[in-house]
């Protein structure tokens, strides 16, 4: 298959089973191919190999020493056993040696349930300690930013160092000494602080030598529902597996995407999820009648809206929408714009300093700290505000049909939208600002739906629920679907792929993109590209 | 006059001026046939001069013993960049102090043969990787560069040649695992001295990512006499395979430790009968090990064997630097392996895990054993250890370690034994 | 091992045995005398002229002769990081030891970051990261020095000294410690006192070297 690609392309058989791969690929991804996982530390895919934890030895037929599976590239004809009987006894003795100081304390420790150590342990390491002498301790250091080190636990796979050398190309740490008294440190009291990307040495860190303090004995790894998601922190829209426990957010990891983040995400992204967890949400539909709020349910709320809207005839339109919103909200709400005859649409956006990672260029913390920037404006929504997003709302100030989606309107004066003849509010919070609305919308958060999201580069990506909405929220897009299907007869789409095959009405670029096809790591908006992406 | 002694059965062909003060200087170096060879291979081409190492059956002096002509031939025949010369005078394996006597006596040898060794390469630049305890070598090698600089056979061209060849002088600071060719090269590069992965090998990516050969002092100062005399000339000595004359560092029980060149091949139980004296009056010798603390031990029985590659080998064990370490009947056994083991430990680079925590592992059990508080099962351990860290890590570091450990249990098992039994004696409870 | 059947080596614990060479003769010092401060020819200005005692001073290092020192170094290696020993050597030389302070300022010199030279400097065993005595004793206690009487040497140094291992005596004169073998062993025990190898040392000799020294 790979032949036919061009790609020159070697073969070799994997504990029994032929294999091609291309040239220059190491057996540990050879294996990979077969399902072989090879058991290793020192090797990550996104840093360098020094293959120093001599865990993925393997026989290779004609070799008269194991080798180490992350560095030897395979060559053709060899047969690589990862299974065979002096490869198992190699990785047991590697797992001896390891366990020789290593505290056993995983009961308190962090990363007990998705540690290698413990998990390659059990799989297939000694059922018995030998040592009958003193371990050594090193303890515990404070490493400054997010991160803390339990030196006991360390294996000394050196993944930190080499991500902070190689990758984040601050090398704030080293190995230091020598022998079994190396180990990791800062350079004395200089920690990692200031470094942005420090985190990802707690995610890489195979054992639970280097933990978050964020998280530190808040969760156990088993108790964890782990969702696939879109970090929303930013417009690069690095990918994510939001990790819940009792329907609350407890921490940000990065999933891999070559595409985009690559292994990594900032933690200024990672860190800043408490706002997802917010209390106090509204919880139901709230329709004014008079001086005051009924709440309603979904059945009764929306012929109301949809009534209230048809019976606007002529009207200054303006829409206030929030670029946390999915690209399904925004498409909505664009055509709900566009069917009321259209008028000012616009977004505001909390702005920071760009911080490049660079040793993986293409990820950055971009200056605009939400995720659909992009996807806001390529459905026409204009920026206003300021770089805290606030002000700017002046813009729909003369609306007499004013949407607010997703803005939680924090700033807003008190008689926001006060004089529109028709204010919807479709938001999380109960602002003073949002009391002016005729109609208040509960909406979900990214965290709570499925949908897509548009990154600074057009690239388009999906996120799944992975929280429970309160009462009854509803995603924006579903409910303004409603309100669209009762205005012109369409049909309100039902699924989060119905609303997504709708956006190509409104840009084309989607119309080529099917939901299904996005997987879990995205694609790109083709052709879209070459409109000005903001950064 | 040699020093610190000399026999009439020694051929000295590299330790002919040691003992002589004026051989250190240029003036006296030269008035002894110094940078003759020099000369003489300046009007050679580099091919010529390997092909005459390899004739003369040359092979590395700091262990491993791999043909230097050899060596020399993977280089890269037309350089498109800059080749290196590392001189290893790292010299850290415990019992070896041969490269210290020659670059004391004879530095300029050494410069010599290193110019030699640059230009055989197609290098211009040769660093010389002194350990850094060797102060004052140190300073008599710096004296002898600055000596060899500005009488113009060192610099950018050699005695009006046209060729360019420098020397400098890097100086360790206190790591045994830098005699270790890539580990040595990181040293140079200013990083921990940490062994790299091979491949790739030295002669593709070595110094600075530049194709490089690493070449032990005794193997470099042999060359300059090789191409002096030629190839044909130095297997006059020696076995087919080991050729040549070999420095041999004695130390431990004997009476007359040192340095001592003999052919290769030469009878080793006459070696330390006859040249070393023998043990101590009333002594017997019980085990030695013949080259530097990484090889296995023999015990006495085995003796009646050649010093060469090959013979050591057929009796389990190696020739390595030729660093001979005699233990008489005095020796306790299990705290010297202790002590050796516990070197291994303290030298680990610490990158593999094996070697990280097996030599700490295993200095851990040895110390107990030796305070008597070992058991059967512990000799299993550090058999099961040995086995696990050998030919299992980038480097050999952990082969070294283990070496003593299984030949000791090996044929001195009763020593550990007897070791228990003091246990039992002094703590019968314990052990019920 | 200290049985007086056993015949000594020749070697300079003042003891020169039957040789009609002269302890300056045998260590060359008639030959190299001092090297200079500056490094003389850049070939060997990495080469670390001796190890002197710890010296209180403030400011920089690399000034003056030792900044020329440096430059000299820079030469002859293919970049900056290669010349990360000499120059630790060189701050050594000057301090003493190596004070995070030094390794910050070399790590600035050299371009390098402060974790990485902390790296380097902690892997090699010869680089003091504190202060010690003006005269660092090491007795070594490998294989050869061991069989013969290496640890009785070490505790006589500790003896004579009156200080634990490792620890500056309250003089500030010495610091013992235990180390590796240093390539001298036929001539054990071998002790290296700074830049200086004192060879055949038996524990007899400690009080009357430790004297010499004073």
């Amino acid at each position: 298959m790979a032949e036919e690609q061009g790609i020159e392309t070697v073969h070799c058989t994997v504990n029994g089973m032929a294999v091609e791969v291309p040239k220059g690929t190491r057996m540990i991804d050879a294996a990979a191919h077969v399902g072989s996982d090879v058991p290793h530390y020192c090797y990550h895919p996104g840093l360098s190999a020094p293959a120093q934890c001599r865990l993925c030895l393997v026989e290779v037929e004609g070799s008269p020493k194991l080798l180490p599976a992350c560095v030897t590239v395979v060559q053709e004809g060899n047969v690589i056993r990862t299974e065979s009987e002096a490869a198992l006894e190699a990785r047991k003795a590697v797992l001896e040696f390891l366990l020789v100081n290593h505290p056993l304390d995983c009961p308190v420790c962090d990363q007990s349930g998705e540690c290698k150590l413990q998990d390659y342990v059990s799989a297939e390491g000694p059922a018995m300690g030998r040592l009958a002498d003193a371990k050594r301790i090193v303890g515990v250091d404070d490493f400054g930013g997010d991160v803390l080190f339990n030196g006991d636990r360390c294996v000394m796979c050196t993944r930190c160092v080499r991500f902070m050398r190689e990758v984040a190309q601050d090398e704030r740490l080293g190995v230091v000494q020598r022998g079994s008294r190396a180990v990791i440190d800062t350079f004395f009291d200089d920690g990692l602080d200031g470094n942005i990307w420090a985190d990802n040495v707690v995610d890489i860190c195979p054992v639970g030598a280097l933990v978050s303090k964020d998280f530190l004995h808040r969760a156990r790894a088993w108790d964890l529902d782990r969702t696939p998601s879109i970090c929303p922190n930013c417009s690069q829209g690095c990918n994510i597996t939001l990790q819940v426990r009792d329907n609350e957010v407890m921490r940000l990891k990065p999933r891999p995407n070559d595409a985009v983040n690559g292994h990594w995400m900032c933690d200024v992204g990672r860190l800043d999820y408490q706002w997802i967890n917010r209390k106090g949400r509204i919880e139901a539909p709230l329709v004014r009648e008079g001086d005051r709020f009924v709440p309603m349910s979904w059945s009764d709320t929306l012929p109301r809206l949809v009534d209230a809207v048809r019976a606007l005839s002529s009207q200054r339109g303006g829409a206030v929408v929030s670029p946390f919103l999915s690209n399904e909200d925004l498409g909505a709400a664009r055509r709900v714009m566009e069917a009321v005859g259209g008028g000012r649409s616009v977004y505001r956006v909390e702005t920071g300093e760009s911080v490049v990672l660079p040793g993986f260029p293409q990820l950055a913390l971009r200056e605009d700290r939400a995720a659909n920037v992009r996807g806001s404006q390529l459905f026409g929504f204009e920026r206003v505000g300021d770089g805290c997003a606030t002000g700017g709302l002046e813009a729909v100030d003369n609306a007499e049909f004013l949407l607010v989606a997703g803005d939680d309107l924090e700033d807003a004066p008190a008689d926001f939208g006060s004089g529109a003849r028709l204010f919807i509010y479709i938001g999380q919070l109960l602002n003073p600002a949002a009391r002016n609305a005729h109609f208040v919308l509960p909406a979900t958060t990214f965290a709570e739906m499925e949908g897509t999201f548009t990154n600074v580069n057009d690239h388009v990506q999906r996120f799944w629920p992975a929280l429970r909405p309160p009462g009854m929220a509803r995603p924006v897009w579903q409910i303004l679907g409603v309100l669209l299907s009762g205005l012109n007869g369409s049909p309100a789409p039902a699924r989060p792929a119905d609303a997504f095959a709708l956006l190509g009405a409104a840009r084309p670029e989607f119309g080529q993109l099917r939901f299904e096809d996005l997987g879990a790591t995205g694609n790109p908006l083709s052709g879209a590209a070459t409109a000005p992406a903001g950064s | 006059m040699a020093y610190p002694y000399q026999h009439p059965s020694e051929v000295r062909v590299l330790s002919e001026y040691f003992g002589d003060p004026e051989a250190r200087t240029l003036k006296g170096w030269e008035a002894r046939g110094g940078y003759k060879a020099l000369r003489k291979a300046l009007g050679m081409s580099p091919a010529d001069i390997v092909n005459e190492v390899k004739t003369s059956g040359l092979r590395g002096r700091g262990g491993a013993g791999f043909p230097t002509g050899v060596k020399w031939s993977f280089m890269p025949k037309e350089p498109t960049r800059q080749h290196y010369l590392v001189c290893n005078a790292d010299e850290s394996e415990p019992g070896t102090f041969k490269d210290r006597e020659l670059i004391r006596w004879t530095p300029h040898q050494l410069i010599e043969g290193c110019l030699i060794g640059a230009y055989a390469i197609r290098a211009t630049h040769c660093y010389i990787y002194i350990r850094g305890e060797f102060f004052e070598p140190a300073q008599i090698l710096a004296k002898a560069i600055e000596e060899a600089y500005a009488a113009g056979y060192a610099g950018k061209d050699v005695m009006g040649s046209g060729q360019e060849l420098h020397v400098t002088l890097h100086l360790g600071a206190g790591a045994y695992i830098c005699g270790e060719e890539t580990a040595m090269m990181n040293s140079i590069e200013g990083r921990r001295g940490e062994p790299r992965v091979k491949p790739p090998f030295p002669a593709v990516a070595g110094v600075f990512g530049k194709p490089t050969t690493i070449n032990n002092v005794e193997t470099l100062c042999s060359v300059t006499h090789i191409v002096n005399n030629g190839g044909e000339w130095y297997r006059q000595w020696g076995t087919e395979k080991s050729t040549g004359t070999k420095l041999f560092c004695v130390s431990g029980h004997v009476r007359r430790p040192g340095n001592y060149e003999v052919p290769m091949g030469f009878n080793f139980r006459e070696f330390i009968h006859d040249i070393c004296g023998g043990p101590h009056e009333g002594r017997e010798v019980r085990a030695v090990i013949p080259g530097g603390s990484s090889v296995p031990m023999m015990s006495a029985d085995d003796l009646d064997v050649g010093m060469d590659y090959e013979a050591f080998v057929s009796v389990g064990t190696m020739l390595g630097a030729g660093s001979v370490i005699v233990m008489d009947d005095t020796a306790d056994i299990v705290k010297q392996v202790r002590r050796m083991v516990e070197f291994y430990a303290h030298e680990s680079c610490g990158q593999c895990s094996q070697c990280r925590e097996g030599t700490a592992w295993a200095t851990k059990i040895l110390r107990r054993i030796e305070r008597g508080g070992g058991t059967e099962a512990d000799l299993t351990t550090l058999v099961d250890i040995s086995n696990n860290m050998a030919g299992k890590t980038i480097c050999v570091l952990s082969d070294a370690a283990a070496a003593p450990i299984l030949s000791s249990i090996g044929k001195f098992r009763g020593d550990y034994q007897a070791r228990f039994q003091l246990e039992e004696k002094l703590m019968p409870a314990r052990r019920a | 091992m200290g049985d007086g059947g056993v015949q000594k080596n020749p070697g300079f614990a003042g003891i020169t045995g039957d040789f009609n060479l002269t302890e300056a003769e045998v260590r060359g010092t008639d030959y190299v005398g001092q090297r200079p401060l500056d490094g003389g020819h850049p070939a060997v200005a990495g080469t670390m002229p001796y190890q002197v005692p710890p010296k209180a001073v403030d400011g920089p290092i690399f000034v003056g002769p030792f900044e020329e020192r440096l430059e000299k170094v820079l030469t002859r290696y293919e970049d900056r990081r290669g010349a990360l020993l000499p120059a630790l050597g060189i701050a050594h030389e000057a301090r003493g030891y190596l004070s995070p302070e030094a390794m910050e300022e070399v790590a600035e010199r050299l371009q390098l970051a402060p974790a990485y030279v902390r790296g380097v400097a902690t892997f090699y065993t010869m680089y003091n990261l504190r202060p010690v005595g003006r005269h660092l004793i090491q007795v070594c206690t490998n294989i050869s020095c061991n069989l013969c009487g290496g640890e009785d040497v070490l505790q006589a140094f500790l003896q004579a000294t009156g200080t634990g291992m490792g620890e500056v005596s309250a003089d500030g004169q010495f610091t013992v410690i235990e180390v590796e073998c240093l390539g001298a062993c036929g001539f054990p025990t071998v002790v290296q006192i700074n830049d200086r190898f004192f060879e055949n040392v038996q524990p007899a000799d400690a009080g009357r070297i430790l004297e010499e020294l004073r």
